[in-house]
């Protein structure tokens, strides 16, 4: 290990390693290793572990550092601080590549006074200030008050050590707020970075449906109960009420998945709605109701998707109705296929029944469909009912010889040929009553056409008429010769207007 | 441009901003509130969005556990000294080879820091974090909390004459429709505090200080005790009301 090779026992040079105003960074930083005692390391060390990931030294230092979920209580000795595991690659003279991603606006050179060396400043200098006093938890407001430069990148650089433990790390076993924080970080983190092997640091897991007395929301983290005083509380309100000192209040935590397992009715629903919401987790939780959005995930995940693809290709192909009531109901049923289309509803029965006879026998059923559809369009509709009917009798053979049931087998065939029968009434009823309509409307616009042609006649009539009308009217202003122009001209009108 | 005045040869006209090389606002805040006094001096980067300021003011409020009622104080003189930076944001203002003296007297908890130099206007990479971080160093000052007052102390007033030299742009502007043969006026106006470099630096004389300015020079720096802070907060609240 490269950290007992090069630590000599030189005393540490300053008696108490906080008050340091010095730039030498102080050589009290250890990372939580298996072997804690108190190896002091120097910043030399540190930097060289942490930026050395890949080398064999490293390698059988991961080998033996267990990773750790959750926080190791504070030791008394001050010169050993404490940071979690997923943050080991911090380097007093370094910066890693997840400072670059995490605050990248000293790395982008979009501003020339931001740069990494005023980066490290910062860093370091929220660091140190709070390793001065590692057991008690630094303020943004105390550290930006000593630090020489604009307060919101200060307070974005705060954010980010605290978030990755960095500072404000006291490993209390309470909860605490910035938990929530921490784990979505640490949970992005992971995503992002790969770094954080820890993953959450916490070990935090949720419990159900228990509503907090005071704020009224749900407790999704560990619950205080009191018995004393009869009052629930989520962490947040235990925080935020100062109970802290008093002793009453238990620390409840519940493992969710263990308790309740999913039913086969909610996974039913969380595949309806993941069918039809796709990849919005927020909506299927809602659907499925009772469930939070990552345990839909994670149990959609963990299912076993062999089930899918029993009966949809079959289904597909099942295009007439008909067919589908010839499926007789066995009494053996297969496994729920999950992937019904509720939104069909004789889609869905037909699935279901595909799925429930088998393979074999609903792809008999689809064929025989098939020829009857096609059929169909030549328009030799009974030959064709007969042609599906007589396909499921034969499958209904088949199942009969299946099934436990004979009795139930006839009296299903009964009905289905009853039922054909119906349906080819109803059919022929329809189109007799389409053919009388349009009968009617064939009359109709007989009529209208004979009407068309009497106006015609009409108006032909009518314009001989003014014809005539018009060669009087003029032959009359002819006779009227020795009228002055004044009164032709009010006859010339008189001929116009008409 | 061809008038003689005390900014020297070369006078340019540049967009406002703080002539040092990052252009950061400082904010001062003074809030009472119900008996509760809050005051506080830091610097802003202006190109923050202001949905940080509520953060900030927020997170500031949680920090010293204030009442919330601070918080939305806060956050408006934030952004009323932020919406008055920008105001000037967008004007022109001279520059120049402009020395302007500087004087630092303040006191921060126990430290009480006087201080007078000079300090060039024209210099956009000047760095008042970078000086003032020297300066906590050579004078071994311990409390941390100076480093960043004397910076701040040092922003407010390049910005005070910043503001200045552009109202003065704007009137000399003014004026040059009216046609006055120079901008004297104007000059005097602001050039009152720059330093004739000139002057100063001519053949004759050396770049050293002479002897008697020293003391005026000198940057001071004391401890106090306990009873001496009481006495001297009880005078600024006497002379602030």
């Amino acid at each position: 290990m490269a950290t007992d090779a090069k630590s000599p026992s030189t005393p540490n040079p300053e008696p108490s390693a906080g008050k340091l105003i010095t730039d030498a960074p102080t050589p009290t930083i250890t990372i939580d290793l298996p072997p804690p005692s108190d190896s002091k390391a120097n910043p030399g060390t540190a930097s060289a572990t942490a930026t050395l990931t890949a080398t064999p030294t490293s390698a059988a230092a991961a080998a033996t550092v267990t990773v750790r979920t959750h926080p190791e209580p504070l030791s008394s000795d001050s010169d050993i601080i404490h940071i979690p595991s997923y943050s080991r690659w911090f380097s007093w003279n370094s910066v890693h590549e997840c400072e670059v991603r995490f605050v990248p606006e000293f790395f982008d050179g979009r501003y020339p006074s931001k740069n990494p060396r005023v980066y490290k400043y910062y860093r370091n200098a929220v660091i140190r200030r709070f390793r001065e006093n590692p057991s008690k938890k630094i303020t943004f407001t105390e550290v930006r008050k000593t630090i020489v430069g604009d307060v919101g990148s200060v307070r974005r650089i705060f954010d980010f050590l605290e978030a990755w433990g960095l500072i404000n790390y006291t490993g209390s076993s309470k909860p605490q707020l910035k938990w929530e924080e921490k784990e979505s970080k640490s949970a992005t983190a992971t995503l992002q970075g790969g770094d954080a092997a820890g993953g959450s640091g916490t070990n935090v897991t949720v419990s159900k449906s228990k509503p907090c007395s005071n704020c009224k929301g749900v407790c999704s983290f560990a619950c205080f109960a009191s018995d004393k005083r009869d009052v629930t509380l989520c962490a947040r309100c235990y925080v935020r009420g100062n109970y802290r000192d008093s002793s009453e209040f238990k620390r409840v935590e519940i493992s969710e998945e263990a308790k309740t397992d999913w039913t086969d009715k909610e996974t039913l629903q969380l595949l309806e709605a993941i069918m039809h919401y796709g990849d919005d987790w927020k909506k299927v939780a809602e659907h499925v109701g009772g469930r939070s959005e990552r345990e839909c995930v994670t149990h959609f995940v963990n299912l076993p998707f062999g089930e899918q693809f029993d009966g949809p290709p079959e289904s597909a192909e099942l295009d007439s109705g008909l067919s589908s009531q010839n499926l007789s109901r066995p009494t053996k049923r297969t496994c729920i296929s999950p992937l019904n289309d509720s939104s069909n509803p004789i889609m869905a029965q037909a699935y279901f029944l595909s799925t429930l006879v088998g393979v074999d026998v609903a792809e008999v059923a689809a064929r025989a469909a098939l020829a009857a559809a096609s059929a169909l369009g030549d328009g030799k509709l009974k030959e064709c009912l007969k042609l599906s009917s007589g396909a499921p009798k034969q499958q209904e053979t088949d199942i009969a010889s299946n099934s436990d049931d004979p009795n139930s087998m006839e009296e299903a065939l009964a009905e289905a040929r009853l039922q054909l029968e119906k349906e080819d009434e109803e059919l022929e009823e329809a189109i007799s009553g389409i053919a009388v309509q349009t009968k009617e409307f064939e009359d109709y616009i007989i009529q209208f056409e004979e009407f068309d042609l009497q106006m015609e006649r009409k108006r032909q009539q009518l314009q001989q008429l003014q014809n005539l009308l018009f060669v009087d009217q003029i032959t009359l202003s002819f006779h009227k010769t020795p009228v002055p122009p004044k009164a032709g001209e009010s006859v010339g009108d008189g001929v116009k207007s008409d | 441009m061809k008038s003689h005045s005390a900014w020297g040869t070369s006078k340019n006209l540049v967009k406002f901003r703080i002539p040092t090389s990052d252009n950061l606002v400082p904010i001062r805040l003074d809030i009472e509130i119900d008996g509760q006094r809050f005051r506080d001096a830091f610097t802003w980067n202006p190109s923050d969005p202001d949905s940080e300021v509520v953060v900030f003011a927020k997170r500031t409020v949680k920090d010293l556990k204030l009442p919330p009622a601070f918080v939305t104080q806060i956050a408006q003189s934030i952004q009323t000294q932020l919406t008055e930076f920008r105001s000037y944001e967008g004007q022109d203002m001279y520059t120049g080879e402009r020395v302007v003296p500087i004087k630092l007297d303040l006191r921060v908890n126990h430290t009480i820091i006087k201080d007078h130099f000079l300090w060039e206007l024209n210099n956009f990479e000047s760095d008042p974090e970078e000086f003032a971080r020297i300066f906590c160093k050579d004078m071994g000052i311990e409390d941390p909390e100076v480093g960043p007052a004397i910076a701040i102390a040092i922003r407010e007033q390049l910005y005070e004459i910043a503001v200045q030299s552009v109202t003065s742009a704007k009137e000399s502007r003014i004026s040059k429709k009216g046609r006055r043969a120079g901008e004297f006026f104007s000059a005097s106006k602001t050039g009152g505090n720059a330093v004739d470099l000139v002057k100063l630096f001519g053949n004759k004389s050396s770049v050293i200080r002479k002897r008697k300015e020293w003391d005026a020079y000198e940057p001071l720096v004391d401890l106090l005790s306990n009873e001496e802070v009481d006495a001297l907060k009880a005078r600024e609240e006497r002379n602030i009301r």
